[in-house]
């Protein structure tokens, strides 16, 4: 039974991270109807500017105490501010001119961008890993027989506290309910007085940030990156956008955690399991999808953001 | 109204993924490079011989001094002088595609020697599962084949090997100087219960290479004695070992043995362990994992693991003594452990067409004739001992050697001949 409450700890944690970055994929498809592919890049480019940034503050190991906080707070939103602004220039860059062409043109755009990501991304480092420093010491408790560490907590708490702080962000203020009003119907909100252009480019920054931030986590809790890092990543966190119900912010985290957690435990529980997760991962997708086409959470909600 | 709208998204979304899925894997951005290793001699025929490995990516740390000890060879032998009226150039191609081996790149860049006339003999690949995609295309051509490294017993031997070999079922186009996996994997067998573990829980990558080293250890570990807990295989892609590592812990295992490369989990997997409470377990690898990219994504982890190699120690070995300086001094840095396995294969290559030229009067060869040469190699000095091919085109100098890293380097532990 330690076991199998382990593997939910490990589920959650790796569920973390899709989370995080879920919750891009689904708010940019909520607004615009657009597949960001660029988006699990921007999440490998949130763990290299984390890494320069820590490089730049003079951090090659682990911190404590206040040096602790003040460093990773300070990378956290660094790494969110420049991950941000990333998505807002892509925006303007590659889809902003193609909001009114075909569907297939913005996704056209969306793989090139990806590339060119990818490979910024490979001339900076080269092509190989990189390590990352571990700043946050990493006890681990004991509960009753699961082990618990410092990052593990620290991926949840952080994916839970940010999809807390998108929902009343989306809810409570003014600009979330403009972001509400242009995913649905851009027409009619435009007609209302808002300005379409900055609500599209804030939930590009907003999701954008987001990658950052699980970039920023990633590269904590592994301990190691590279280029090409984002192209499973942003599979597993589109799916699980889909599974939970894409444009649905709620549905994207559960979505994340869900995948986390059957990977872990489909590990855990077929013979041979590793080698099946993503059998068993893409399954479920199917049979959710074929008895809610809409995802999870797709219909309750049908607000999409 | 809106169901149905988004259902058909959601058709056209999976149909994108499936595209993406392909480009992003197949789509590439290598940089191929072919690079004349030799000014050549004005009016001379050139003859080329391809070398193919990965030289970009996680894999450029094994793959650039294996393709370094290939070109050394070749300009060696165009310094000391080819025949008269001959230039021998390298012409040389990386195979990995997104900084990982990649066995369509390697089948095209066999391609592109084969229909270079110039191209006589090809050195590589470094990856059993790219040679896997290219013999099938140098047994169609006639051009001769070593490899300096790739492992996997199928290559050469059995049922495996005789599919290969599609155009020309009787000619075997693809040799090599390293000794194969089966051997390898009863060498690492063998040293585990040397060490005294008894109790094994197995992880590949469910590669050519990796499960065919995993598969041979299976066998040889519980033949010696011990018992194997289990046996996982892990997904491409995959950055997350903690669940897995959480399942062999709870079977308190001695040792996990991994097969498989750095690139495909064996970095993250040794360094996930500490994570999940195996800091102290031992973990035991094939040559893999002997790269520098190892330490780069394990840290401090990689101090203790254990690795086996498919090549003697070079520098254990007083025959290679010339060899290693010369290295140094070309390339200003030390040899890598398949550096002195590819320039010896390069030098079986380059004697065989030589011998071809000569006996063909000056002109220049034919490919089958250069095969024919290389087939018939027997006791050819080398720095890694004299070398013979023998029916199925192994050597028959199979020598191996364990090694453990201590402070982020491989240090020799034992040195393992398997000749029977």
């Amino acid at each position: 039974m330690d076991v199998f409450f382990q593997q939910i700890v490990n589920g959650l944690s790796l569920g973390g991270i899709y989370a995080l970055i879920a919750l891009g994929y689904t708010m940019v498809y909520g607004i615009i109807e657009l597949i960001n592919f660029a988006h699990g890049d921007v999440y490998t480019l949130g763990t290299f500017f984390s890494l320069a940034i820590l490089t730049g503050l003079g951090v090659s190991g682990e911190m404590h105490g206040l040096p602790l906080v003040g460093v990773v707070l300070v990378t956290l939103i660094a790494a969110m501010l420049l991950c941000g602004l990333t998505g807002v220039l892509i925006e303007r860059l590659a889809y902003r001119r193609l909001r009114n062409a075909p569907r297939l043109a913005p996704l056209i755009t969306a793989i090139g961008m990806s590339f060119i990501l990818e490979n910024v991304m490979q001339l900076w480092h080269g092509p190989s890993p990189i390590s990352f420093p571990e700043v946050i010491p990493n006890p681990a408790w004991a509960l009753g027989g699961v082990e618990v560490s410092a990052k593990q907590i620290a991926v949840i708490g952080l994916a839970i506290v940010m999809m807390a702080a998108l929902q009343l962000f989306i809810y409570k203020t003014k600009m979330g309910k403009a972001m509400r009003a242009t995913a649905q119907d851009r027409d009619a909100a435009q007609l209302m007085g808002i300005d379409i252009n900055t609500t599209i480019a804030v939930t590009f920054l907003i999701g954008s940030a987001l990658a950052g931030a699980a970039g920023f986590v990633s590269g904590v809790y592994y301990g190691t990156t590279w280029f090409f890092n984002g192209f499973e990543a942003g599979l597993k966190a589109f799916t699980a956008a889909v599974l939970g119900g894409i444009g649905n912010v709620a549905g994207a985290m559960l979505g994340g955690f869900l995948i986390g957690l059957i990977e872990a435990i489909a590990t855990q529980y077929i013979p041979g399991g590793a080698q099946w997760t993503n059998v068993v991962v893409f399954s479920v997708l199917v049979l959710v999808l074929i008895f809610r086409p809409s995802g999870l959470l797709g219909e309750s909600l049908p607000e999409k953001v | 109204m809106q169901t149905i709208a988004a259902t058909s998204r959601l058709a056209a979304l999976a149909a994108l993924v499936g595209l993406v899925g392909c480009s992003g894997t197949t789509t590439t951005t290598t940089s191929q490079s072919s690079s004349g290793s030799a000014s050549a001699v004005a009016g001379a025929t050139v003859i080329k011989i391809g070398i193919d490995m990965p030289v970009s990516g996680a894999d450029a740390s094994t793959g650039i001094p294996t393709r370094n000890g290939a070109v050394q060879a070749i300009e060696e032998a165009d310094r000391k002088g080819a025949p008269a009226g001959f230039t021998f150039v390298a012409y040389d191609l990386d195979d990995a595609v997104q900084g990982v081996h990649d066995p369509a790149q390697g089948a095209q860049n066999t391609r592109a020697f084969v229909s270079d006339d110039a191209v006589l003999a090809m050195i590589g690949p470094f990856n059993s599962s790219v040679a896997r995609a290219e013999i099938p295309i140098t047994n169609d051509a006639g051009l001769a084949q070593i490899s300096a490294s790739a492992t996997n017993p199928g290559l050469t031997k059995g049922p495996d090997a005789a599919s290969l070999r599609t155009s020309h079922p009787d000619v075997n186009s693809f040799f090599r100087v390293c000794t194969t996996d089966d051997r390898q994997g009863a060498a690492g067998a063998q040293f585990a219960r040397k060490l005294g573990l008894k109790k094994a829980f197995i992880v590949d990558d469910n590669e050519t290479y990796g499960k065919g080293l995993a598969d041979v250890f299976d066998a040889q570990f519980r033949s010696l004695g011990g018992t194997v807990l289990g046996h996982e295989h892990l997904t491409k892609g995959q950055t997350d070992y903690k669940a897995l590592l959480t399942k062999a812990n709870a079977l308190g295992p001695d040792v996990i043995f991994y097969g498989g490369t750095t690139a495909t989990g064996g970095g993250l997997l040794r360094k996930q362990m500490r994570d999940a409470g195996m800091a102290a377990t031992a973990y035991l690898g094939g040559d893999g994992i002997s790269d520098a990219e190892f330490e780069t994504v394990a840290g401090d982890a990689a101090n203790g693991v254990y690795y086996t190699v498919a090549a003697p120690e070079t520098s254990k070995l007083p025959s290679a003594a010339g060899f290693v300086a010369a290295y140094k001094k070309r390339w200003s840095t030390d040899v890598g452990p398949y550096s002195a396995n590819a320039y010896a294969a390069a030098n079986i290559e380059i004697a065989a067409i030589e011998k071809a030229i000569v006996a063909g009067g000056a002109k220049t060869p034919a490919r089958a004739d250069v095969l024919k040469n290389v087939a018939a190699t027997n006791g050819f000095p080398s720095p890694i001992g004299p070398i013979g091919f023998d029916k199925n085109g192994d050597t028959t100098n199979p020598i191996l050697t364990v090694y453990k890293i201590a402070n982020g380097k491989g240090v020799f532990v034992d040195q393992i001949n398997l000749k029977s």
